[in-house]
């Protein structure tokens, strides 16, 4: 099973994608991982924001930390699990940029976290954010990584059982099991 | 007529040739002009429309008023529209979606967002279906 949950800054796609996961388990049974693509690091606002996040998910979370190998975190997690993963905006950048890896290794990453989560029956929810409705970057930098990132959010939302993007905290479902698109 | 619109590879043109395979595409990107596509319908019974944001940056300088310019698009779009009657035709507007980021600093971007996302519902209220496309989805708008 895989999820993909997105939507603008704080719209409440992280408590969302969080229930999702804590009632995959639920259902599933098996543990609640959560992979974290960020590093806490010196910085203070990045340190605020993961305890921020940390506090409202909760009890129950075994953490992974992995900035882009998303490979290596499934290999820690036990098959029949639910992972979290949140999310994939920094995952994206800190593949471009902080990683020797290209655009096309970093979706062979996705494609291959996807197919191995499905074979290994864990179930898979990422979190994204929606950045490509405002106005075009202008600069060739961020159009690259603009049209990365939607590469891979394209490859997710199409691969994915359920897709829902989160408005006001108000999740709207694109896709769920059963559902065909029009 | 029918609008199809979303962000910045959004994943809009791939949906619309799977569902259009025998149109005939007339795009700014390819360094098409908006006045010039009834040459492109000669030979086509469906014709694609995109790249209006560069259409419409194009004239920006040369038409100082917001409100003249969007009458300019929407005689544009009437246009389209008279041309699907009279000929049985099919018309389909791909639009971006720019109007959901940080206000722009510079006045210009500032009146290319405002004049987009005018242009944008000058169209749907002249087409019979509107299409979002996010993520490489796709979902019919409501009226």
């Amino acid at each position: 099973m895989i999820a993909f949950v997105s939507g603008g800054a704080r719209s409440g796609k992280s408590t969302h994608a969080e229930a999702l996961a804590r009632r995959w388990q639920t259902e599933r049974g098996g543990a609640r991982y959560y992979l974290a693509t960020a590093r806490g690091g010196d910085d203070a606002e990045m340190q605020a924001r993961i305890e921020r996040h940390r506090r409202s998910r909760g009890e129950g979370w075994i953490t992974l930390e992995e900035p882009f190998d998303l490979l290596a975190a499934l290999d820690r997690v036990a098959p029949g699990s639910t992972l979290l993963l949140d999310c994939l905006t920094l995952w994206a950048s800190q593949l471009l940029y902080a990683s020797p890896l290209d655009e096309a290794q970093g979706i062979a990453i996705v494609e291959r976290t996807l197919a191995e989560a499905r074979r290994r029956n864990v179930g898979l929810v990422i979190v994204s954010n929606d950045v490509n409705e405002g106005m075009p970057p202008d600069d060739d930098e961020t159009w690259r990584y603009l049209a990365f990132l939607q590469q891979v959010h394209c490859l997710v939302a199409r691969q994915a059982d359920e897709v829902v993007q989160v408005v006001a905290g108000l999740p709207q479902s694109w896709k769920s099991q059963g559902s065909r698109q029009p | 007529m029918q609008l199809f619109i979303g962000g910045t590879r959004a994943g809009k043109r791939g949906i619309v040739r799977q569902r259009f395979d025998a149109a005939v595409w007339h795009s700014a990107h390819a360094g098409c002009a908006l006045k010039a596509w009834p040459s492109a319908v000669e030979s086509a019974r469906c014709l694609v429309l995109e790249g209006w944001e560069r259409w419409l940056a194009a004239r920006l300088a040369d038409e100082p008023s917001d409100d003249r310019l969007r009458q300019v698009m929407s005689t544009e779009l009437d246009a389209l529209r008279e041309w699907e009657a009279r000929s049985g035709g099919e018309v389909v507007l791909v639009m971006l979606e720019m109007g959901r980021g940080i206000v722009p600093l510079s006045a210009e971007k500032r009146r290319l967002r405002d004049l987009n996302g005018w242009l944008a519902q000058d169209a749907a209220a002249r087409c019979e279906r509107a299409w979002y496309v996010w993520h490489g989805l796709l979902k019919q708008l409501s009226y």
